[in-house]
């Protein structure tokens, strides 16, 4: 109403509005309401006047128009009147109109319906307040104020508004006029109202509604036609009980479920609703708690108890506070008896044997098993026909279907058993009549009684007739089932017959058919296809033979003849008596009179221990002739102690003195329940193995004795017994039972628990008494076939019937199948899994795996594959990445034999020693304790200077970065020299005979040439460049050929992976390098006007040789401090050596020794690392544990031999045994045996024996060095035999040294290995040979020899000698070669092994009788030769990417002219004729180059060498190359190569 | 308990402390931790290894030496074997003033979440004979583990290396 326009106030109070601006705003809203209304009310009184509303139009269109200047107010209501028509139906007062329906369609003068509806309905009050706002403006009133008008609008508005309605009802009355489009007839329909008859709902409603009947539905609708309902509890099936379910609700159920299709379903056999049994239990499980309080929740509720105080031991009853008295346990020892008494006559014995027997059979008897089990199987038999036969009348239910066969195997197993009782019964009685004879023969036969026993044999007659039917019905019954059995049985092999035959045939068939084939083609060869064809056919199966039922028969009756009663035959009850007579002692012969005197001085006793400790003993009584005791006494115990043993101790004692122990037995401790009274006596038996010998008629025990004349059948019996007691609580004077409190305690257990758990009832022990369990299962009336129950069940019956039938089966670990979270594939499928033992069993790829991801679904299968690869060509030779074919089965090979070596390594470093683990002080020896005292008294010297040991630092707690390595580089010596180019020096042959060297003469250079020679030289400009860890260091440059650097380099380390244990560091690869380089300065500047202006040089570095030293050796020695020999081609291009001295002759004596160059080092490593010994150690431990062949004495005595080595001298090692390659321990002398060199090489200078052992020297060099435990730094060396080692081509120094020594032996040379310490490999051996009373040492794996008394010698210390027959070790205070004596005839420096008081037991040598050498194939290796050239020119190419490699075949092929020559002269005093012949062959050039010289095993170290000498690194334009390779084969495919590599420029 | 972007792994957060020690007799001890985890395991924040103040014995709380040495640490794993045990070592000095070990001890970080308290019992090991016993309590130098993360390894337990080990009792985590 508020949205419509101010269009209908009037405006009178408008106009007014100014003239009373002055009065209150109150008194001016009445007046305008008032205004309002009286204008309303003539509004409507004019409309109600006038029948034409047109009029009332007019006059509001010109009050609209008056008020609103400029509004067109036209098309607005035009609009209006076109919306009224949607909106039509909102409108009141339209639906009076309906009846109106004649009236013509308005006009536009009249006032529409909307335009009224607004008109009356319109909301003054809005236009009231949009006033009041403009005032409140103007006039600042007070709120409350204007409520109070507000609240005054309102009612007026009310009234309005009833006003209005009011005015509705008379608009609708006169509103005729109003007309709507559309007619009601269109819209509604008329229809009378819908009825149905009440009965018609009810039939209808009886279509799908149901109301199940109460009453009980009769058993014939719910099972199948023809059935009747079966009880199956009456037939012995468990059935459980049902919950309950009241009787009229379970007939709805029934009626309502039989009224569905297939209703029947629901029900069982026995006509009732299959329902599960009641799942609620009879009673609560948990304890109820009871509130004392109320209004305290019970579980909430707190308890007072008493403070307990704990006594320290609680056996003690008399400790607790509230002791309860005393308690008393009753021992009743009625008596014993004898089964075996050493006093026993053998009448006795018989006697004794005899009562046990028939006791056996009363008890038999009384269980009657027999009896039982033929009813069994008779109702199993009933119980089958009537299953087949009711599967004959009604349709065969799948169920009795089902259970035929298996009544049918209850019937075997039953037969079975019956028929095992039988004959046990048949036995028993058979031995009981035996036992009887026998007695009644002895008696005969000594002619006296000793015992009053008789038998008597009871026969009961049987009705001849009836006995043989049942007896022949029995057999019929089972000669059917048999014949069954084998029936089904012959079926079945039948079948699988069938089946074979078949397959036979089809074979057989196939075979005719190719066998035609091939006759038609080729008739010649028919009988050797025969033959091979006859080998493969298949075995003609044979048809399975059907039992005869009449040897089924014949069978049977045996069986039952043998143990069954024949038909007719009396059935026998044996009665045993004791009213026999006993002959009196006069008419005994003496030494059954000495017997039973004998008896009659014997008296036992018995004692009672109680918690081990005795309290009382019974009276001693005579044993009586019958050998029975009656003591017949109570011993009433009264304890404070908790009964823990209560043992019997049987004494017996002989005449008056002597007593012994016979047995000790114990009794268990009653149960609680037992009292005074209701105990019943029990028998326990007891035996001694006391061995008595008599000399009477007593059969003594423990001694053998026999009842046949002869002394066969000896039997041995042992003292035994019975003891007939009982004990039992006793009961108080109230009949309080005197029990211990603990035990009363759980009597007290609520008693409701007991018929349901047999543990409340008869407590945890009585699960293992059977009787009693067996007694509370009848009372409790256990449902036998509940399954819950079965095993209960079984236990009982099993333990009751005495003998427990062994299963079948034995089922290991029957629960794993539960524990099992995934089946085992699915395990083998997982790749984390697989992943994860892979890890565990070290294998090399995943070793140190880490972080194995969390889902499968991370782990890619990439990770595998290399390691499935590496099986996979685990066999797989590949010879693609070698030369040679032969060299990649030698490196498959070597492949195996290392992980085999780090398997072992892996092993080893899982054991651990005590020392590894515990730090601990050794027991400081008397010396080291008087050192130390004297050390205290030492006057202290200040000023002599002391050296201060590094700090070593353990290599746990580094990182990066802590650890550098130090090289000190101090000088070299006779370092090549650049020669003049033009300069032709006089080739000067110089070869050097031992003779030479060891009388160190002076060299034969004229002083003329000297000085010359002086004159022209040329400076060379040596620098040292040190890499480690592709870490580059380098020195300055200094000038001549004896430079003098004393440079400190430092270099960091790092370790593999970050990981600095020792044995980490142990395993690190890597080398330092020391390169010698020449500085070489070239003038470039070319232009003669650039010359005047700068010099323009170029630095070019010429390589002169290398020193190279592992990083692990650096790690061992702590310090490298010596002199060395660089590695310097033979020949080196440009450079010549200086032969003589200059000006400094200080060092005369020692450079003219030596032909190389030679350098000063110091290395060590900062901080100083502790070498970790402890893996070697630990391997030699395992290393002993490994096989071996040796002889036990020799392996001690060299163990022996070892110790005391070490103790004397730790640092140095000893060696006595070592493994071989299949991993045997092999005393170390085997090895050395005299072998022949290639006869070629002996040939070769026949008459210079030093130049053959020098070429055979070269020989073994040039085997490749391949470490077998590259990884392992030496810890476990595999010594290989020199066969094999020649065959596989590749060793480390011991096999080199071993080859070596062999062949010197071989030539007839005194030799010895010696294992010692070399720079740079470390731990090595080498090879010792006397040559004219001089000693040369041998370097194995460079062929080159030494004398002792070389400084330049690269062995530094001799640890021990080892030659075919013995070892030494040196026990010298030096160890260095030059100051020890080699003699080892003596025995104060050398300890040898094997000595006159131990001889050399003459152990055969491992090696072969004679080494055969197979000559190389030429053609390969010239075909080798080509490859390597090609494979290295390539690469030349491949490190110049920038530069055009030009290629000089010219001197290509004077070099390759040159290196045969090389070869011949194993690389000595050859230079000159190159420098010469190059230079006239070339001309202009200035040529540097040298040959490379290297054993082959591979290309690959080929390549590192020549690249690792950088003469690709030349980059003046102009330069050209030459590459030239050379294979010489020696036997057994033993090749030298040698590259030449030169690289030329043109000299302007 | 899963990064995004990388591998899935959990996270462990472990924080907690050295709480006290029970050695009857000894006084002025210090102790050291640190732990020990499997292959599959990084620790992601916090202190790997820590050694406490010297505890005096207090009058008050039971002769208990009281060290309240915190421990906060996070390790990040892909598998949970491997569980990470705190490995604690107590030394302390003896009748001369030498500083000897006096406990070894390792438990495994609980592996449910929520405070636990851990009581170890600590151990030494014992010398192998008599008169090393006399002479390493002469001269102070008494056997120690080469590495206390021995107590929390399995290897080198079997035959061969069997060392006596002395209990001292209590120490609470």
């Amino acid at each position: 109403m508020a949205a419509a326009a101010p269009r209908g106030l009037p405006p009178v109070p408008s106009a007014s509005r100014t003239g009373f601006a002055e009065f209150s705003v109150r008194e001016r809203m009445r007046e305008k309401l008032k205004a309002a209304r009286s204008k309303a009310e003539s509004t409507f009184l004019q409309e109600d006047s006038s029948p034409r509303p047109r009029r009332l139009k007019s006059i509001r269109e010109k009050k609209t128009q008056g008020r609103l200047d400029k509004e067109s107010d036209k098309d607005e209501f035009r609009e209006m009147q076109e919306d009224e028509s949607h909106i039509s139906s909102k409108v009141k007062f339209r639906d009076s109109t309906k009846k109106a329906k004649q009236k013509p369609p308005i006009q536009n003068d009249f006032p529409s319906a909307e335009e009224a509806y607004k008109f009356f309905t319109f909301d003054f009050d809005s236009e009231a307040e949009r006033k009041k706002t403009g005032i409140k403006k103007r006039n600042e009133l007070n709120h409350e104020e204007e409520e109070a008008e507000e609240e005054d609008a309102e009612t007026h508005e009310e009234g309005q508004e009833e006003d209005e309605t009011d005015e509705d009802v008379h608009l609708v009355k006169d509103d005729d006029l109003f007309i709507l489009e559309q007619e009601a007839q269109d819209i509604l329909v008329e229809k009378p109202a819908e009825y149905e008859s009440y009965s018609e709902q009810l039939r209808k409603e009886k279509e799908f509604l149901f109301i199940p009947s109460m009453k009980a539905v009769p058993a014939s609708q719910k099972m199948p036609e023809n059935m009747q309902p079966r009880f199956l509890e009456d037939e012995g099936l468990y059935t459980g009980e049902r919950p309950f379910v009241s009787p009229s609700n379970l007939n709805i159920l029934e009626n309502r479920i039989l009224r569905q299709e297939r209703g029947k379903e629901w029900f069982g056999d026995d006509g009732k609703i299959l329902a599960l049994p009641n799942p609620i239990k009879q009673s609560l499980t948990r304890p109820p708690i009871f509130s004392l309080e109320e209004g305290i929740e019970p579980e909430l509720e707190t308890l007072y108890r008493k403070a307990i105080k704990v006594t320290a031991a609680n056996q003690y009853l008399v400790g607790s506070g509230d002791f309860q008295g005393p308690f008393q346990l009753d021992i009743d020892i009625s008596g014993l008896i004898f089964t075996h008494h050493p006093c026993f006559s053998r009448e006795h014995v018989l006697a004794a044997k005899l009562a046990q027997l028939y006791d056996q059979y009363l008890a038999r008897k009384q269980k009657n098993l027999t009896t039982l089990l033929t009813d069994k199987l008779h109702a199993l038999r009933n119980a089958v026909q009537c299953s087949i036969e009711g599967g004959d009348a009604a349709a065969p239910k799948p169920i009795a279907q089902q259970s035929i066969p298996e009544y049918k195997m209850e019937i075997r197993q039953t037969r079975r058993l019956r028929d095992a009782e039988q004959e046990k019964d048949r036995t028993l009685l058979k031995a009981i009549i035996k036992v009887w004879k026998e007695m009644k023969s002895l008696r005969d036969f000594q002619k006296f009684t000793n015992t009053p026993m008789k038998l008597y044999l009871r026969k009961e007659e049987v009705d001849q007739r009836l006995d043989e039917k049942a007896y022949e019905a029995e057999i019929q019954d089972e000669i059917n089932e048999l014949l069954e059995e084998y029936r089904e049985e012959y079926e079945k092999k039948m079948e699988e017959y069938k089946a074979e035959l078949q397959e036979w045939k089809s074979w057989k068939r196939a075979q005719k058919s190719k066998k035609k084939k091939k006759k038609k083609d080729l008739r010649e060869e028919e009988e050797s296809i025969d033959e091979s064809d006859l080998g493969e056919e298949p075995v003609k199966p044979v048809p399975p033979k059907m039992v005869n039922s009449l040897e089924i028969e014949q069978q049977v009756r045996e069986k039952v003849d043998s143990f069954r009663r024949k038909p007719g035959e009396p059935v026998l009850i044996p009665e045993l008596v004791l009213s026999g007579s006993i002959t009196p002692s006069e008419l005994c012969p003496r030494a059954e009179v000495l017997r039973r005197e004998d008896v009659k001085k014997r008296s036992s006793f018995i004692k009672v221990l109680f918690n081990s400790k005795e309290v009382s003993r019974t009276v001693t009584r005579p044993i009586s002739s019958d050998f029975r005791v009656h003591f017949g006494q109570i011993f009433n115990l009264q304890i404070f102690n908790w009964p823990e043993s209560l043992k019997l101790q049987i004494y017996e004692t002989t005449g008056i003195s002597s007593t012994t122990l016979l047995a000790e037995l114990f009794l268990p401790v009653p149960e609680t329940t037992v009292l005074t009274g209701s105990a019943p006596i029990e028998e326990i038996e007891f035996s001694s193995n006391q061995r008595v010998m008599l000399d009477h008629e007593g059969v003594g025990s423990g001694v053998s004795f026999s009842f046949e004349a002869d002394g066969s059948n000896k039997m041995t019996l042992m003292t035994s017994g019975k003891v007939s007691n009982s004990v039992s609580w006793a009961v108080g004077e109230k009949g309080v039972p005197l029990i211990p409190p603990v035990a009363q305690q759980n009597t007290g257990i609520a008693s409701a628990l007991k018929s349901i758990d047999a543990i409340a009832s008869i407590g945890t022990s009585g699960l293992t008494d059977m009787k009693k369990l067996a007694k509370w299962a009848a009372e409790t009336k256990l449902d036998p076939n509940d399954p819950n129950n079965a095993a209960l069940m079984q236990l009982i019956t099993v333990a009751t019937s005495g003998e427990a039938r062994v299963p079948d089966f034995f089922r290991l670990e029957q629960l794993q199948q539960e524990f099992n979270f995934v089946t085992d594939e699915e395990l083998d499928r997982s790749k984390r899994f697989r992943l994860l033992q892979l890890r565990n069993a070290e294998v090399a790829e995943f070793r140190n795996y880490k972080e194995v991801p969390l889902h499968e679904r991370e782990i890619s299968e990439k990770i595998f594959q290399d390691y499935e690869k590496r099986l996979r060509e685990r066999d797989v030779v590949d010879s693609k990445h070698y030369l040679d074919a032969r060299r990649a089965v030698v490196a498959n090979y070597l492949q195996k034999v290392r992980e085999s070596v780090i398997n072992r390594f892996l092993v080893a470093k899982h054991h651990f020693l005590l020392s590894d683990l515990v730090n601990e002080e050794e027991i400081p020896s008397l010396g080291i304790l008087g050192l130390g005292i004297f050390k205290l008294a030492e006057p202290k010297r200040p000023l002599k200077p002391r050296r201060k040991e590094r700090k070593k630092v353990t290599a746990q707690n580094l990182s990066d970065g802590d650890i550098k390595l130090l090289v000190n580089i101090i000088r070299a010596y006779d370092i090549p020299v650049r020669k003049a180019v033009s300069k032709l020096q006089q080739p000067s042959k110089h070869s050097r005979s031992f003779n030479e060297m060891f009388t160190a003469s002076p060299s034969a250079q004229s002083p003329g040439e000297n000085i010359d020679w002086v004159l022209n030289q040329v400076l060379v400009r040596p620098f040292v460049e040190v890499s480690f860890q592709r870490t580059v260091c380098r020195t300055t440059t200094a000038e001549g050929p004896n430079p003098n650097w004393n440079e400190e380099l430092e270099l960091p380390f790092r370790a593999p992976n970050g990981d600095y244990s020792s044995h980490s560091l142990q395993s690190v690869k890597d080398e330092v390098f020391i390169n010698l380089f020449d500085e070489v300065l070239y003038d470039v500047g070319e232009d003669d006007h650039e010359r005047g202006s700068g010099i323009h040089t170029r630095v070019e570095r010429h390589w002169l040789g290398c020193v190279k030293i592992p990083f692990t050796t650096i790690y061992f020695q702590a310090r490298i401090d010596g002199t060395f020999k660089v590695d310097i081609p033979p020949v080196l291009l440009g450079y010549s050596k200086e032969k003589n001295l200059g000006n400094d002759r200080g060092y005369d004596s020692v450079r003219n020794l030596s032909e190389g160059s030679y350098i000063t080092l110091f290395i060590t490593i900062e901080p100083q690392l502790i070498p970790g010994e402890s893996v070697r150690e630990k391997m030699n431990e395992m290393l002993k544990k490994f096989d071996t062949q040796e002889d036990e004495k020799l392996l001690q005595a060299a163990e022996k031999y070892e110790a005391e080595c070490t103790s004397k001298f730790p640092s140095r090692q000893c060696l006595t045994t070592v493994i071989d390659l299949s991993g045997k321990s092999v005393f170390i002398t085997r090895y050395i045996k005299p072998l022949n060199p290639p006869q070629e090489l002996l040939d070769a200078h026949p008459n210079s024996s030093q130049i053959t052992a020098e070429l055979v020297a070269r020989y073994v060099a040039l085997i490749p060095f391949l470490p077998d435990s590259v990884s392992f730094a030496g810890i476990c060396d595999l010594w290989s035999t020199s066969d094999q080692f020649l065959h596989l081509l590749a060793g480390d120094e011991e096999e080199h040294a071993v080859l070596l020594c062999n062949y010197f032996l071989g030539m007839g040379k005194k030799a010895w290995l010696i294992i010692g310490n070399a720079i740079p490999e470390g731990a090595t051996a080498y090879v010792l040979t006397l040559e004219q009373n001089q000693y040369a040492i041998w370097n194995p794996s460079t062929g080159c020899f030494y004398g002792q008394f070389d400084t330049f010698c690269p062995l530094k210390n001799v640890y021990c000698l080892i030659s075919c027959d013995n070892i030494w070790f040196n026990i010298q205070e030096y160890d260095s070669p030059v100051r020890i004596n080699f003699d080892t005839s003596k025995a104060k420096l050398w300890k040898s092994f094997f000595s006159r008081s131990s001889p050399y037991p003459g152990l055969s040598s491992i090696q072969p009788e004679e080494l055969i050498y197979q000559p190389s194939d030429k053609a390969a290796v010239v075909e080798l030769q080509g490859r390597i050239e090609k494979i290295l020119k390539e690469k030349i190419m491949e490190w110049r990417p920038r530069h055009l490699t030009r290629w000089n075949r010219y001197c290509t092929s004077t070099l390759r002219h040159f290196l045969p020559l090389l070869e011949q002269n194993r690389g000595k005093d050859v230079e000159d004729d190159h420098q010469a012949e190059l230079q006239k062959q070339l001309g202009d050039y200035r040529v540097s180059g040298f040959p490379i010289h290297m054993p082959f095993s591979e290309v690959g170290p080929l390549i590192e060498a020549v690249h690792s000498t950088g003469v690709h690194t030349i980059d003046i334009p102009s330069v050209e190359f030459a590459l030239a390779v050379y294979v010489h084969a020696y036997p057994q495919n033993v090749l030298s190569v040698w590259v030449y590599v030169a690289s030329l420029v043109r000299n302007r | 308990m899963a990064a995004g972007g990388g591998p899935d792994v959990f996270l462990v957060s472990v924080s907690g402390e050295i709480e006290s020690g029970q050695f009857p007799g000894l006084d002025e001890l210090y102790c050291k931790f640190c732990f020990v985890y499997g292959q599959d395991w990084v620790p992601t924040a916090g202190l790997e290894e820590g050694i406490s103040q010297i505890a005096c014995r207090s009058d008050a709380a039971a002769a208990a030496l009281v060290w309240n040495l915190p421990l906060d640490i996070t390790f990040k794993s892909t598998n949970p074997w491997g569980w990470p045990q705190i490995v604690l070592s107590v030394y302390g000095p003896d009748v001369f003033g030498h500083d000897v070990v006096r406990g070894y001890g390792a438990v495994h970080v609980p592996i449910e979440p929520g405070r636990h308290i851990r009581t170890l019992p600590m151990f030494v090991p014992e010398s192998t004979s008599r008169l090393q016993k006399f002479t390493s309590w002469f001269t102070g130098r008494r056997p120690e583990f080469t590495d206390p993360r021995v107590v929390a390894q399995g290897e080198g337990r079997e035959g061969g290396t069997i060392f006596k080990l002395h209990f001292s009792p209590n120490f609470c985590l």
